[in-house]
C-alpha cells in the first residue's frame, strides 16, 4: 500500500510554564514518535486529553514544526479543527467563506465554484450575506464546518469537530464529514467517540503522555485504551 | 516503535533553508500568496470603516484635523508664521502614521492571529504585510487632502511628485522590516509590544511631523546633533515627502540618504532571517 505521510521520530515539547520549572515537571507534547499512513487507511489516534493527540495534528498538517525528526508527505493535506477560527465579524458569511477558503488555500475561482454549496449546507438562508457579528454561536460553527469540509484534500485530519449544531446539524455534518472521508480516500481522526472510531477506523494508535504505546486493529486498541483509563 | 520503510519521493513539510536565502523565501511566500494577502487587505480596509457613516472620508479627516490641532498649538507656542506649515504639518502626519502603523502592525501580526496560526498552514509574513498594505492604501487616500492647498498656496506641481510615492513606499518599507524583527519576541514576551507603543508615541516628537528639518538644522546645525537625527528612519523620508510636494530642495547629506536606505534594506533582512526563523516556535510556545 502506498504511503502517503511518514513521520520519523517526531519530536515537538512545549515549555513548562515558568512556576512547575523548579518541581521537575515533564513537559508536554510529542516524543520520538514514528509512524506512517497509508492511502486508502482511516486511522483513528486516541488517548487520554493532554496526551499529544492534537499536537500530532498539527505537525502532521504542517501547522506546528517538530523540535526534531522529518516529516514528509504527498499530495495536499487539510486539518478540519478550530471551526470558525479567523472569521471576521465585520465581513459577510459569503466574505468570511471565501477568506476562510484562502486560508485553507484556495483560490478565489475554487471558492466560486463551491459558494452556493456552501451556503446551502449552512443553512445560512439570507443570513449569508449579513454581518456575522449578527450570527449566534451555532450559526457561526455551521458556516465554520460548511467551508471547512467543502474542499477534498488527498490526506483529511479530524480533530474533534462534530460536535457543533443542533442535533440535525450535527447529524447531517458527520454524514458530510463520512462522504469527505470516502472521497478524501486517507483520513486521520482523533476523536473520543469510541463508538465512531470503532466503526470507521482501519487501524487505531494509541498515544500516552506523548508517547508512543500502540497501533492495531481498532478492537484491541480501544481495549488497551479503555485499561489504560481504568489504571488512573 | 519505527514503522519506516525508506525514502519513496515524499515532500519534507519542513525542508532546511539556509540563512541568507530567507530575505528572498520571504518575497517568494508573498508572492505565492498574493491571492490571500489581497483579501486579507479587502477584509482590513472593509472591517476598519464599515460601520462609520463617513466610511473612508475618516481616511481623509483624520490627518486634516490633527493637522488643525497641532497647527493651532504650534502657532501659539512657537509663533510660527509660514503659511505653509499646515500642509508640512499633513505630510508628517501622513507619512508618520505610515511608519508608526507599519511596524505596529507587522510587529503585532503574530500575537493577533495567533489562533489562527494554530490551525491553519499558511506563511505568517501575509499577515505581517497585509497591515502594511492597508495602512498604504489608507495613506494614499489620506493625500487626497491635500488637493485644496494646490488650490490655496497654487504649490507647484512638478516631477518631484513622482517622488512622494517612494517616499511613501520607503517609510512603510522601514516600518515593516523593523515590525518583522520584532514580532517573534512580541509574541513571546507581550511586554515588548507595550514598549513599541511607548517608543511609537515618543519617537512621534522625535520625528519630523511637527518640526522641520530646516527647522533642525538651523537650531542644532549639521555637527553630532545631525548624524544622531539622522540615524531616526523617518527624518529624511517625510523631508522627501515635503519637497516632493511643496517644489523644495533641502540640503539633506549624502550619508542622510545612506543612513535611511540603510536601515530600510537591513530592517528588512534581518527582519525576514529573524521572522522566518523563529516565528513558528514563538506560536507554538506561546
Amino acid at each position: 500500500m502506498t504511503v502517503v505521510m511518514r513521520l520519523e521520530n517526531i519530536t515537538l515539547e512545549y515549555p513548562v510554564p515558568r512556576q512547575y520549572r523548579k518541581e521537575d515537571v515533564r513537559p508536554s507534547g510529542v516524543r520520538n514518535l514514528s509512524l506512517e499512513v497509508k492511502q486508502g487507511e482511516i486511522l483513528g489516534i486516541v488517548g487520554r486529553n493532554g496526551s499529544g493527540k492534537s499536537t500530532l495534528l498539527k505537525m502532521m498538517a504542517g501547522v506546528f514544526p517538530p523540535d526534531s525528526g522529518r516529516i514528509a508527505m504527498a499530495g495536499s493535506v487539510s486539518l478540519l479543527a478550530g471551526v470558525g477560527v479567523g472569521f471576521h465579524k465585520e465581513l459577510t458569511g459569503r466574505e468570511n467563506a471565501y477568506l476562510y477558503g484562502a486560508l485553507m488555500g484556495r483560490t478565489t475561482k475554487e471558492i466560486d465554484v463551491l459558494i452556493d454549496e456552501i451556503k446551502s449546507f449552512a443553512e445560512l438562508d439570507h443570513h449569508f450575506d449579513r454581518p456575522i457579528r449578527t450570527y449566534s454561536s451555532g450559526m457561526k460553527s455551521r458556516l465554520g464546518i460548511s467551508v471547512a469540509t467543502a474542499f477534498k484534500p488527498d490526506l483529511l485530519l479530524i480533530d474533534e469537530v462534530l460536535g457543533v449544531g443542533d442535533a440535525s446539524f450535527r447529524k447531517k455534518s458527520e454524514e458530510r464529514v463520512k462522504q469527505l472521508m470516502n472521497e478524501s480516500g486517507t483520513v486521520v481522526i482523533v476523536s473520543h467517540s469510541m463508538g465512531l472510531l470503532s466503526s470507521i477506523c482501519t487501524r487505531i494508535l494509541l498515544l500516552n503522555d506523548g508517547e508512543f504505546v500502540t497501533i492495531g486493529e481498532p478492537k484491541e486498541v480501544l481495549l488497551k485504551y479503555k485499561e489504560l483509563l481504568k489504571l488512573d | 516503535m519505527s514503522q519506516v520503510d525508506g525514502d519513496d519521493g515524499l515532500t519534507p513539510l519542513w525542508g532546511k533553508r539556509s540563512l541568507h536565502r530567507l530575505p528572498f523565501i520571504v518575497l517568494k511566500d508573498l508572492y505565492s500568496s498574493r491571492h490571500l494577502l489581497k483579501l486579507l487587505i479587502k477584509r482590513d480596509l472593509s472591517g476598519k470603516y464599515r460601520r462609520a457613516y463617513l466610511g473612508y472620508a475618516w481616511a481623509v479627516l483624520e490627518p486634516l484635523l490633527l493637522a488643525i490641532v497641532y497647527t493651532f498649538i504650534f502657532t501659539i507656542l512657537v509663533g510660527s508664521s509660514d503659511p505653509l506649515y499646515p500642509v508640512k504639518i499633513i505630510l508628517g502626519i501622513i507619512g508618520w502614521t505610515m511608519f508608526a502603523r507599519s511596524l505596529t502592525t507587522s510587529a503585532k501580526s503574530l500575537s493577533s492571529s495567533i489562533n489562527l496560526f494554530q490551525f491553519a498552514r499558511v506563511p505568517k509574513t501575509v499577515f505581517a504585510t497585509s497591515g502594511t498594505l492597508t495602512n498604504a492604501v489608507l495613506a494614499l487616500i489620506s493625500l487626497t487632502c491635500l488637493i485644496p492647498f494646490y488650490f490655496i498656496h497654487d504649490l507647484p506641481v512638478t516631477a518631484n511628485l513622482f517622488l512622494l510615492p517612494v517616499w511613501l513606499i520607503l517609510l512603510s518599507f522601514t516600518g515593516w522590516g523593523i515590525g518583522l524583527l520584532l514580532a517573534p519576541i512580541a509574541c513571546k514576551v507581550p511586554d515588548v509590544l507595550n514598549l513599541i507603543n511607548f517608543l511609537i508615541r515618543a519617537g512621534f516628537f522625535l520625528s519630523p511631523v511637527m518640526w522641520t528639518y530646516d527647522m533642525f538644522n538651523s537650531r542644532f546645525g549639521s555637527g553630532w546633533h545631525g548624524i544622531v537625527a539622522h540615524m531616526n528612519p523617518t527624518v529624511i523620508p517625510i523631508t522627501g515627502m515635503r519637497d516632493a510636494v511643496l517644489g523644495e530642495t533641502s540640503n539633506i547629506p549624502g550619508y542622510g540618504y545612506a543612513m535611511c536606505f540603510g536601515i530600510a534594506i537591513i530592517g528588512f533582512i534581518l527582519g525576514a532571517m529573524i521572522f522566518e526563523r523563529k516565528a513558528h516556535s514563538a506560536v507554538v510556545n506561546v
